[in-house]
């Protein structure tokens, strides 16, 4: 039954969200439509290439919205993991040595008894298929958030004519292609130079 | 009630002595930014890219005739191996009489991000060892590869045993499915490909995250109360503070090789199954055929010694002999154990070998 609610409200955020995006995808490409042919005037502009672009904005915030509910999920769940796996570990602490200590020596042993106890259990956690397959999400969903960040700070490296992250990545491929082909070609020559040297 | 609110003494005058060395801290010891950790006087012969080759300065008269290529880490930097002189790895050899290189791998930049096993195999890699042969007149040299720098140099021994006369594995990262550590775990749930799309190189403050992980409370608390509490111990201090240093300095590691290190070995495990391919040449474990001295610490919680033994019954050598330290990860390369029992160890197999 709880189960089947959750889905529900699950759902309905979604449509909510759905519904949003379609709303402001529509008046974005509508004003942006009406407006572009005075814009036309100014097309060398910054704010001509940043308009023509800003529908892209508002998708990628649309977006974030989406990640970040997701993103939630995940970091609750991985502190939730870590909160659970406290209170069992003081548990043990407190089962083990359940007495205040009163000497120097007796701080000692309770200092080693404690950090034993919670390393031993902090390791198991994160050495568990659940600890592990709910960070691979968590890490995976703040990936996306960068990519979203990413998208739209090309943005507004375009409306400046600067190049995006994407072309960048192309030149330093291709340089690194190139440097990959010199040097085999640098060896070649070698090789032949020392043939030629041994006859 | 007089017995619930009676405490010792000795522990309000710890707390005491404990707040006072806190305190005093900074007039006692050195910042870290302060301390050089490059111990060893040595020249950089070689440069290539941001990788640079480093020849360490003799301090015998005789030298074994085959020179030795330290292969470090991609992880932290090549300066534990020579962090203080009474527990430097280098220095001991260099004692023992044989002559020392390291390959500093530098420190990457986004620039980097293409750079694949390829390149640190048969480019940096294989460039330096030419180099060496040529320098010294050797045909073939001896290869020590260290943690995830010995992943590099098993790589480059199966293709190219022609060069290797000897070759040491230290604490090898070669087995992902066998590893038991947490960083396995991690990798295992890794979207890798998403991770070097969106940002490249892999970040030096994930890999510290994953590092953290490991021991939380004995690396994140115990050991900080200790340095406080031992302030006045000028060696404990010199020492923590170096490893401390050296710990806090991990470069990015390139996009490309991240992605191919953590699936070809510890998602897909293809390296022990002699299924790792680069650029085409497939990494056949058998081919390594020449003397192998394999390492492995006990108590390593970075690189199980589950994951790095298979690499001694994998290979095609005859003459190999596999070593356990009752050690860490660290312990075996830095400590004085290292120095009175690993070391000369390796050093007599490697004086006969050289």
């Amino acid at each position: 039954m709880h189960s089947e609610q959750t889905k529900d409200k699950a759902e309905s955020i979604k449509e909510i969200s759905d519904q949003y995006k379609h709303l402001s995808l529509f008046w974005t490409d509508i004003m942006h439509l009406m407006a572009s042919k005075p814009q036309a005037l100014t097309s060398i502009g910054p704010m001509r290439a940043f308009a023509a672009n800003s529908k892209k904005i508002s998708t990628e915030l649309i977006e974030i919205n989406e990640d970040l509910m997701e993103f939630n999920k995940y970091v609750t769940q991985y502190y939730k993991q870590l909160a659970e796996a406290w209170g069992i570990a003081q548990k043990k602490v407190n089962l083990k040595a359940p007495e205040v200590p009163q000497d120097i020596e007796q701080v000692e042993a309770f200092k080693r008894i404690w950090i034993d106890i919670f390393d031993n259990d902090f390791t198991e956690l994160f050495d568990s298929e659940k600890f592990g397959e709910n960070y691979g999400k968590l890490v995976s969903k703040e990936l996306e958030l960068t990519k979203h960040w990413n998208n739209i700070t090309n943005v507004i490296l375009q409306s400046v004519n600067l190049p995006s992250k994407e072309e960048i990545d192309e030149v330093y491929k291709e340089i690194h292609s190139l440097k990959k082909r010199v040097g085999k070609l640098e060896l070649e020559l070698k090789k032949k130079e020392m043939s030629k040297n041994a006859k | 009630m007089q017995n619930e609110s009676r405490v010792d003494p000795k522990i309000i005058e710890e707390i005491l002595k404990f707040s006072k060395n806190v305190i005093n801290a900074p007039k006692l010891v050195a910042a870290p930014d302060e301390i050089v950790l490059e111990v060893t006087p040595h020249d950089t012969v070689q440069r290539m890219d941001k990788t640079r080759l480093i020849h360490y300065r003799s301090l015998t008269e005789k030298q074994h005739r085959t020179p030795l290529l330290i292969s470090y880490a991609l992880i932290n930097r090549y300066h534990i191996l020579d962090i203080q002189p009474e527990k430097s790895w280098v220095r001991n050899l260099l004692q023992q009489g044989f002559d020392v290189y390291m390959l500093d791998w530098g420190t990457p930049t986004s620039m980097d991000k293409y750079l694949d096993f390829d390149d640190y195999v048969n480019g940096y890699l294989d460039s330096y060892i030419e180099y060496i042969k040529n320098e010294s007149s050797n045909e073939k040299i001896t290869l020590q590869g260290y943690c995830t720098g010995a992943t590099i140099a098993t790589a480059y021994t199966s293709l190219h045993p022609e060069s290797v006369k000897n070759y040491i594995a230290t604490a090898p990262v070669i087995d992902g499915w066998r590893d038991t550590t947490v960083i396995s775990n991690l990798a295992k749930h890794m979207d890798v490909d998403k991770m070097v799309e969106i940002i490249g190189n892999m970040p030096p403050e994930f890999m510290y995250y994953c590092f953290s992980v490991l021991k939380p409370f004995e690396q994140g608390i115990e050991k900080y109360v200790k340095f406080f509490k031992n302030i006045d111990n000028k060696k404990f201090v010199d020492n923590f503070l170096r490893v401390e240093k050296w710990l806090g300095d991990t470069p990015p590691i390139p996009g490309e090789l991240f992605k191919q290190w953590i699936k070809d070995i510890y998602q897909d495990n293809s390296l022990i199954q002699n299924k790792m391919y680069i650029e085409g040449q497939k990494i056949d474990l058998k081919k390594i055929d020449m003397p192998v001295f394999t390492q492995v610490a006990v108590g390593d919680h970075l690189v199980s010694p589950e994951c790095s033994m298979p690499l001694h019954y994998a290979i095609g050598s005859e003459d190999k002999t596999l070593r356990m330290y009752p050690t860490g990860h660290v312990g075996m390369i830095a400590s004085s154990l290292s120095q009175k029992k690993v070391l000369p160890e390796l050093g007599q197999w490697l004086a006969e070998r050289s």
